[in-house]
C-alpha cells in the first residue's frame, strides 16, 4: 500500500536515453538541474562510449537515491544493457517507462508492463 | 459469509474484462507514443540535416541551469476507481523575479516566439493546444510561456522542424507518458485483486470439494446401512 509520503515530492521525470531521444523529451521541457553544489542532472545521454557502469549508477541514482523523481524513461534498448537491473526493479516509485529509440523500435516482448500481462494469463 | 466459488468466478471475470479495458488503452497509448517518436526522431534529423555545418541540436547546446516546466504530479485514485495513483504531467511557470527580468529583456522575442511556435503546434497537432486549454487548470499568461523554452538553447531563430520535434515532444510528455505510467499502475492494482481473488477460490473450491467427499461418504454409509439392514428382513 502506498503512502501520501511516498509520492508527494516526486516531480521530475528523469530520462536515459540517446541524444535524440533525451532532446526530443526535454524539447518538452522536463530537464531540470538541482541547485549547486550538486547540480545532479536528471538525464543521462548515453552514447557508445558510456559504459554499462555509467548506465546502472544513473538508473540507481534515479530509482533509489534520488526521492524527486516520479517517472523514469529509458530507452528500451539501453534498458537491455542492464536488463537484469531493470527486471529486478520492484518499487512503485519512480515508475519506469521503456521508451523506442531512432535506431530501435519498441518491441512489446520486452515490455514490463506486457510481460505481467503474460505472467497473470499463465504464460 | 464466504463467497461461493461461483460468485469469485464472477468476481475475477469482472476484474480481467477491467483487466484487457486497460491493456488495450495501454496498448493504444504506446502505438501513439511510438509514432509521436518517430516524428520526434524524423524532425530532429531534418533540423540538423538543414543546420549550418558542424552543428546539432543535442547536448552541446543544453543550458546547465535547466529548470523543469513540466512536472510530474502524482495523486491517489477515487476509491471507486481502485487504490492505485494517477500520475499527471503539470507545467509551472518561472520564479516571479526571473520572470520579470526575462519579460524586460525579451518581451517582444516572447510574443514573436509565441506566435510562432503556436503556429508550428497546431501545424503539428491540434490536440496540443487543445491540452493545454482542456487540462483542467487555468492556461498561463503567454508571456510566462516561454520563460523556460529549451527553443532558446539553440538559438532565437529555431529551424522550423526543432519546433515541430517540441510540439510532439510536448504531446507525448503531457497526454501520453502520465498515462501510460498510470494505467500500470491501475493495471498492477487489478493484478493484485485477481490474483487474490484466485487464492480466494481455491480455497472454496477445495473446501467444496472437501464437502463433497464428505456428503458421499455420508451417503455410501447412509446406503450401507440400508444394505445391511435389508438382508435381516
Amino acid at each position: 500500500m502506498t503512502s501520501q509520503q511516498d509520492y508527494k515530492d516526486r516531480q521530475f521525470l528523469a530520462v536515459i536515453g540517446d541524444e535524440d531521444s533525451v532532446t526530443g523529451l526535454l524539447l518538452a521541457g522536463i530537464g531540470h538541474v538541482t541547485a549547486p553544489p550538486d547540480a545532479q542532472k536528471n538525464f543521462l545521454v548515453v552514447d557508445n562510449k558510456t559504459d554499462n557502469a555509467a548506465i546502472e549508477s544513473a538508473f540507481e541514482r534515479f530509482t533509489t537515491e534520488r526521492k524527486d523523481i516520479g517517472i523514469v524513461l529509458i530507452n528500451q534498448h539501453i534498458a537491455d544493457r542492464i536488463r537484469h537491473r531493470v527486471d529486478t526493479y520492484t518499487a512503485a516509485f519512480p515508475t519506469i517507462l521503456e521508451i523506442p529509440s531512432k535506431d530501435h523500435p519498441y518491441d512489446p516482448e520486452k515490455d514490463s508492463v506486457l510481460r505481467r500481462v503474460r505472467r497473470l494469463f499463465g504464460e | 459469509m464466504a463467497e461461493t466459488t461461483v460468485d469469485l468466478d464472477t468476481t475475477i471475470d469482472t476484474l480481467l474484462e477491467r483487466y484487457l479495458t486497460l491493456l488495450d488503452e495501454y496498448t493504444r497509448l504506446r502505438a501513439r507514443l511510438n509514432g509521436l517518436q518517430s516524428g520526434i526522431y524524423q524532425n530532429l534529423a531534418r533540423a540538423n540535416f538543414s543546420a549550418q555545418r558542424g552543428v546539432r541540436y543535442g547536448q552541446d547546446h543544453y543550458d546547465d541551469r535547466m529548470q523543469a516546466a513540466r512536472r510530474v504530479q502524482i495523486t491517489q485514485s477515487s476509491p471507486s476507481a481502485g487504490h492505485h495513483v494517477i500520475f499527471d504531467m503539470i507545467k509551472v511557470t518561472a520564479d516571479e523575479s526571473e520572470e520579470n527580468d526575462d519579460k524586460n529583456n525579451t518581451k517582444k522575442e516572447d510574443q514573436q516566439e509565441e506566435q510562432d511556435e503556436k503556429k508550428s503546434a497546431a501545424a503539428a497537432t491540434t490536440k496540443d493546444d487543445n491540452n493545454h486549454d482542456g487540462s483542467g487548470k487555468p492556461s498561463p499568461p503567454p508571456k510566462k510561456r516561454n520563460n523556460h523554452d529549451p527553443l532558446r538553447w539553440f538559438g532565437l531563430l529555431s529551424p522550423q522542424p526543432l519546433r515541430l520535434a517540441q510540439a510532439q515532444a510536448v504531446q507525448a510528455v503531457e497526454e501520453i507518458i502520465p498515462r501510460l505510467a498510470s494505467l500500470s499502475a491501475a493495471m498492477a492494482d487489478v493484478e493484485l485483486q485477481v490474483r487474490r481473488a484466485r487464492k480466494k477460490r481455491s480455497k472454496a473450491e477445495k473446501v467444496d470439494h472437501q464437502k463433497k467427499l464428505q456428503q458421499q461418504e455420508g451417503h455410501l454409509h447412509g446406503n450401507g446401512g440400508q444394505e445391511e439392514v435389508l438382508p435381516a428382513h
